[in-house]
């Protein structure tokens, strides 16, 4: 049974029950309003029962959400955000810094970025003249020029960089935030993942809830072919009409009300016609969130054409709503590993891709400041891993898990600001050297929550996303 | 990786050099003064401040096993091995760790370049510490002292056989196990439940032990044979039911998820099909039906290859799991796939078959329970000298022509490919003419080959040997960094001070017989308890998967001995490992009979129903839901076995048929099943959640399926019954077991007598079909 405390205020639903209106009128009567109203009557049905309730960080958040945009495939640092000059100078010839093993065979050498690059903003930030866009915003962007992660393959350190270990054997970092947090919106999931036509490699791994409480298991959305009210699995009925649905809900909740009576005490039964009522109006609220049709031209001008644009304006839609963890994957042409086409040949691909993605991100860091949610929304880019500055065949560029960039924008975090250092043609990390955990700890540690105290108990042990590792990141703390 | 390789190399040479200087030491009387005072100023507190907070006797968690308060402990080393080579601080784990190169030492923040460099210094010296002359090397790791040990957690000691204890109401008992619950119940001023209602028990038990309902024909039956003799009606129902092959099929999906059975499709490190693992599910099933003996069952899932063709199939308890590979040669990578496929085998086994935690003594000794990590690879060691391998079960004639025409495709495939590589690697340049020519006859000839080669002839997945080698400890769980040898043997807690070695091929025949031998305390235990589990909701043990001392205490540690004692005992009234014998136990005790009622004052001392005051409610999983909906609207295709079904919804087979796949992403069927609960199939599971979450609402509401059982029961209700009320009462006898009240008569009738709307697709009878279908009560167990 639910014991309410009679202090606090009726919801509406209550209070709508006691002059005899069955839920169902105020689903509907909720969700016609503004998205505000939908989340409060969600924030209403999500009691402390509920899997997904909001609950208290460990000490004071400076984030209340997360928008990852991950690379997957691995950019190349140093024809993005990492501008290595020197590399020039050696251009062909293999110092000692770069003579390391690969996966692939790198014996020639050095290779110059085939792009040029341009001093931005107040903070003077070098970036290659691919990402135009995102230079507009350095000053509000915390480079890390010092990642590095355990290995060269694309399957493994992409699931290091979304779940925190190289097998698919544990719960990705937004089910853990979600576990952690709750989510502030019952009438969406705490944690969507997007990406349009190709998942990232490893799929479901890479939002699932592995050991975790199914409820906490990210949300898969293709914004490729996504339509809004497809978004969720059964969101629509093709059956009845509405009024016909109605008719069936309150028939099934008063059933389901006289079964609950006769089993005293059993919370779960509660628990059941409460979800029944958030799903009637999930029905609404879901599309309406997935749903760009009412953006002003502005706003899509802002953000530009495509595919992963449409997923940046999607992004702010649903932090706006209050979704917990939003991932924004990129992928072109159906590929799962987008970057990687960096091995043949970096100069075309690459361009490519960071077009594919440049004005979107411009656009949702512009858009989110003008609406006042970058300071509580954190916004994290990059990939699993980077690309060596020696070359592949004549033009391409093999993994590099030594060192790469990722970077952060957004709430907590020091605008304008490079962190740590890779060697000076960019191979290695050598300063402030930050590893894949220390980079999840810091969002954590942002989001409120201490990462060595967020645990769950299974097969005999506490687990954590960041294992025994991790170190918070407290320069880049705003 | 090369920067792996080197440090070994390092501490290989680190090594060598220590046995060879050893004499040469720099020992505390050649120490200058000027050392020692550098020491005291410098280098103790910089130790002090920055170490020994984890690394002293000091420290209340030591940690990776390493003291730094004394040269000889520096020296001893911890899990990563020796911290300091005298003079060498290159080769010193000490200073990669804490320039942040092998780890990262301390955690809380860098040393600055200054600190650093005196420690550097220090080394270089000779690392002198005034006032220790002791050079003896002390032991490495903890020591364990087994037989007390034993004694000092409950799990670990032997089954005893407990008298019944004295209960005051002696009329209630109807077997054994209710004497050690009514004993508990007594002392905590409680009593037992009424008896369920011949109805709900006849749910009950049919659900239980064959995951289906019961039909209105068969309560009414059962209701009329209570009435003449309850006990007897009862025994007969429960022997029938454990007699219909449905229980093999509901008990073997329970031993299913223990096994973490799937179709394969792991995703892209472990992303192979395993087309045939069903007839491993059907093994399971059928070994069930038979009552083959726990015992046995145990063994041929281990080691059945080794135990005779035939037993091959048992053990895809072990090959169905995760084999992960690597994603492109890298070989921090495949090390690190290796280790994990053989976490998987070593986890699935203690946890699965000895709720042991053993798994987590990969890195490190379990922090809590005696299990080193040698023991973890000595087991491990065991699955090392292990592959999995098909076992044909075709005429060797046609697996060899199957196996000739493959090769064939595979060269001719080999070499078109090879043409294109030629071609991309020369700057992309076309192809010849000659190779265009080349390229044509090839693909002619593959097209040809696959047109007329057989499919593939049916085989199972098996285990089987490849060697006979022990492992070596992995330091901090990394196999390119080999420690002590691990001699393949059974865990220490279980099979005495010095476990013989297992010297039969790669051990796993041995590892079978441990597990079942009579010194082995807890595979008896462990499944008495999942059996109990299944029944109650949670276990006499609720941890069911960690007997450790970090799981839970038994709730009545006398009847899970009492019941272990008998399950595998020999003597007469004993079961013999016969799991149709338990069951049968269980399900004819007072203690399963209650009801469910909830009574006020039980809630209050014991809300949890730990002492079994009455049957605690529970939820279906899945597969008795989705089965009940089925044999409801009379669409249940009862028949047995056989390949898995990947689009379960669109199938009348029972839920236990539905192909899964390992990553949850593969079938259509997994989306269904993960909707409600079902294990990620990735380890062995302890237990069904059951969350509720709105997307299992709007399944109710708007899927196909629920549409298409809702026309299906209106169907039926049209044909078995003339009026409207006579069709609400029948379906309340159909779905639920009990007839309809006179409110919910009213409320189906109110609802019935209104219109449908003109774009409805559904009539008023299947929009009422479909409220019914949805309802909590068809969900949940009284």
């Amino acid at each position: 049974m639910f014991h309410r405390d009679p202090t606090l205020p009726v919801s509406r639903r209550d209070a709508l029950a006691r002059i005899g209106a069955g839920f169902g009128t105020l689903g509907l009567a909720a969700l016609a309003a503004e998205p505000a109203l939908a989340a409060d009557a969600g924030l209403a049905a999500g009691g402390a029962g509920s899997p997904l309730a909001v609950r208290a960080p460990h000490f004071a958040p400076k984030a209340k959400r997360v928008i990852q945009l991950f690379m997957p495939g691995g950019p190349s640092q140093v024809d993005t955000f990492d501008y290595k000059p020197d590399i020039a100078a050696y251009a062909g010839q293999r110092p000692a810094e770069v003579d390391r093993k690969s996966l692939r065979n790198t014996k020639n050498g050095l290779f110059p970025s085939p792009y040029k690059f341009k001093q931005y903003g107040q903070c003077g930030k070098w970036v290659s003249d691919i990402f135009p866009h995102v230079a507009e915003c350095v000053d509000d962007i915390c480079f890390i020029h010092s990642m590095h992660t355990d290995i060269p393959e694309h399957a493994g350190a992409i699931l290091m960089a979304n779940i925190g270990h190289l097998q698919p054997t544990r719960p990705s970092m937004g089910a853990w935030l979600v576990y952690g947090l709750g989510t502030e919106n019952q009438n969406l999931p705490g944690f969507v993942a997007m990406s349009p036509r190709a998942q990232p490699r490893g799929g479901l791994s890479n939002w699932g809830n592995s050991f975790l409480p199914g409820a906490y298991a990210g949300c898969y959305a293709n914004i490729a072919k996504m339509k809004p009210e497809s978004v969720m699995r059964d969101l629509t009925n093709g059956f009845v009409v509405a009024d016909s649905q109605r008719a069936q809900i309150e028939l099934l909740g008063r059933l389901n009300r006289l079964h609950a009576d006769r089993q005293q005490h059993d919370a779960s039964l509660e628990a059941r016609i409460a979800a029944m009522e958030m799903a009637f109006r999930m029905q609404m609220s879901v599309p309406e969130a997935f749903d760009i049709s009412g953006e002003t031209k502005a706003t899509l001008d802002l953000y530009g054409e495509g595919e992963y644009a449409k997923g940046c304006l999607l992004a702010r839609r649903l932090i706006e709503r209050g979704v917990r963890v939003v991932q924004l994957s990129l992928s072109i042409d159906g590929y799962d590993i987008a970057w990687d086409t960096g091995h043949n040949e970096i100069e075309k691909g690459h361009a490519k891709l960071a077009q594919a993605c440049d004005q979107g991100i411009a656009g949702l860091l512009t858009d989110l400041k003008r609406l006042g949610l970058l300071d509580e929304t954190l916004v994290v880019w990059g990939g699993e891993f980077g690309r060596a500055p020696t070359s592949e065949g004549a033009k391409g560029r093999d993994h590099d898990h030594y060192g790469y960039t990722t970077w952060l924008a957004g709430a907590g975090v020091k605008g304008g600001m490079s962190y740590g250092a890779t060697d000076r043609f960019g191979l290695a990390a050598v300063e402030n050297r930050t590893h894949v955990h220390d980079l999840h700890a810091t969002i954590l540690h942002l989001m409120g929550l201490d990462h060595e105290k967020l645990t769950y108990r299974y097969s005999g042990r506490d687990f954590r996303l960041t294992d025994v590792h991790g170190h918070v990141i407290h320069d880049i703390l705003a | 990786m090369l920067r792996l390789r080197l440090h070994d190399l390092r501490t290989m040479i680190a090594g060598l050099a220590i046995c060879a200087a050893l004499p040469g030491w720099l020992l505390a009387d050649e120490m200058t003064p000027e050392q020692a005072e550098f020491f005291e100023s410098q280098v103790r507190p910089l130790l002090a401040e920055h170490c020994y907070k984890c690394h002293s006797a000091k420290a209340k968690v030591l940690q990776g096993g390493l003291r730094l308060d004394s040269r000889q402990a520096a020296l001893a080393g911890g899990d990563s091995g020796q911290a300091i080579v005298p003079g060498k601080p290159e080769a010193s784990n000490l200073i990669q760790a804490i320039r942040w190169q092998t780890s990262e030492m301390p955690p809380t923040g860098k040393l600055s370049a200054n600190q650093v460099a005196v420690l550097v210094k220090w080394v270089e010296l000779g690392a002198p510490w005034p006032g220790e002359a002791d050079e003896q090397p002390i032991a490495a790791g903890k020591t364990y002292d087994w037989p007390a040990l034993r004694k000092a957690h409950w799990a670990w000691q032997p089954i005893a056989d407990p008298a019944l204890p004295a209960v005051r109401d002696r009329a209630w008992p109807k077997h054994e196990i209710d004497y050690f619950v009514l004993a508990r119940l007594e002392a905590a001023g409680l009593s037992p439940n009424r008896p369920a209602e011949p109805r709900v028990l006849l749910r009950r038990l049919c659900i239980d032990l064959t995951g289906l309902p019961p039909t209105p024909e068969e309560a009414d039956r059962f209701e009329r044979a209570v009435a003449r003799d309850r006990d007897a009606a009862v025994t007969q129902l429960v022997d029938r039911l454990l007699a219909s092959p449905a229980y093999g099929e509901r008990w073997g999906r329970h031993w299913l998820d223990v096994a973490r059975y799937s179709d394969g499709h792991g995703s892209f490190l472990d992303s192979a099909a395993l087309p045939n693992a069903w007839r491993y599910r059907d093994w399971v099933v059928a070994a069930l039906n038979h009552d083959l003996p726990y015992d046995e069952f145990v063994r041929r899932q281990v080691a059945g290859d080794l135990l005779g063709n035939e037993h091959s199939v048992a053990t895809g308890f072990l090959a169905l799991g995760p084999t992960y590979i690597s994603d492109g040669g890298d070989l921090e990578a495949i090390s690190q796939a290796k280790s994990e496929t053989l976490d998987d085998r070593v986890d699935t086994l203690t946890r699965g078959l000895l709720a042991l935690t053993v798994a987590c003594a990969r890195c490190h000794d379990h922090r809590f329970d005696p299990y080193p990590q040698v023991d973890y690879y000595s087991l491990a060691g065991v699955f090392n000298n292990t592959t999995v391998d098909e076992m044909p079960l075709a005429p060797p004639e046609i697996v060899k022509a199957y196996n000739e025409t493959k090769k064939q495709i595979d060269k001719l495939e080999k070499e078109r490919k090879a043409i294109k590589f030629r071609a991309r690697n020369a700057a992309n340049r076309k192809l010849t003419a000659d190779e265009q020519r080349r390229m044509k006859e090839l693909t002619a000839e593959i097209d040809q080959l696959k047109s007329k080669a057989p499919d593939k002839y049916p085989f199972v997945h098996t285990l089987a040997d490849r060697g006979s080698e022990d492992m070596h400890v992995a330091i901090r769980g990394n196999l390119q960094r080999p420690g002590p040898v691990a001699p393949r043997r059974f865990l220490h807690i279980i099979a005495g001070d010095d476990p013989p070695p297992f010297t039969r091929g790669s051990g796993r025949l041995d590892l079978a017989d441990a597990l079942v031998s009579p010194q082995n305390p807890l595979t008896a235990r462990v499944m008495v308890n999942r059996v109990w589990q299944q029944y109650f909701g949670t276990g006499l043990v609720r941890t069911a998967s960690n007997f450790g001392t970090l799981g839970e205490k038994p709730s009545h540690p006398e009847l899970l001995d009492w019941l272990a004692a008998r399950f595998r005992g020999t003597s007469a009234g004993d079961y013999g490992w016969s799991l149709k014998q338990l069951h049968r136990a269980i399900v004819l005790s007072a203690t399963y009979q209650m009801s469910s009622a909830a009574d006020e004052r039980a809630l209050a001392v014991d809300g949890d129903n730990r002492l079994l005051w009455r049957m605690s409610p529970r939820r279906l999983d899945v597969e008795a839901w989705r089965d009940a909906l089925l044999k409801a609207t009379g669409e249940l295709d009862p028949a047995l076995g056989g390949p898995s079904i990947s689009d379960i919804g669109g199938s009348r087979r029972r839920t236990l048929y539905a192909a899964v796949s390992r990553n949850g992403d593969e079938f259509s069927s997994d989306t269904f099943l993960r909707l409600f609960d079902f294990p990620v199939p990735r380890a062995t599971s302890e237990g069904r959640a059951a969350s509720i979450v709105p997307q299992q609402s709007l399944f109710m509401m708007n899927s196909s399926f629920m549409a298409a059982r809702a026309k299906a029961l209106s169907t039926r209700l049209a044909s078995e019954a003339s009026d409207q009320p006579a069709r609400i009462r029948r379906a309340y006898l159909l779905l639920y077991g009990r007839p309809a009240t006179a409110e919910e008569l009213e409320l189906g009738l109110a609802f019935l007598d209104s219109p449908p709307a003109d774009d409805d697709r559904l009539s008023v009878w299947e929009q009422y079909a479909q409220v019914l279908l949805s309802a909590s009560e068809l969900m949940y167990l009284e």
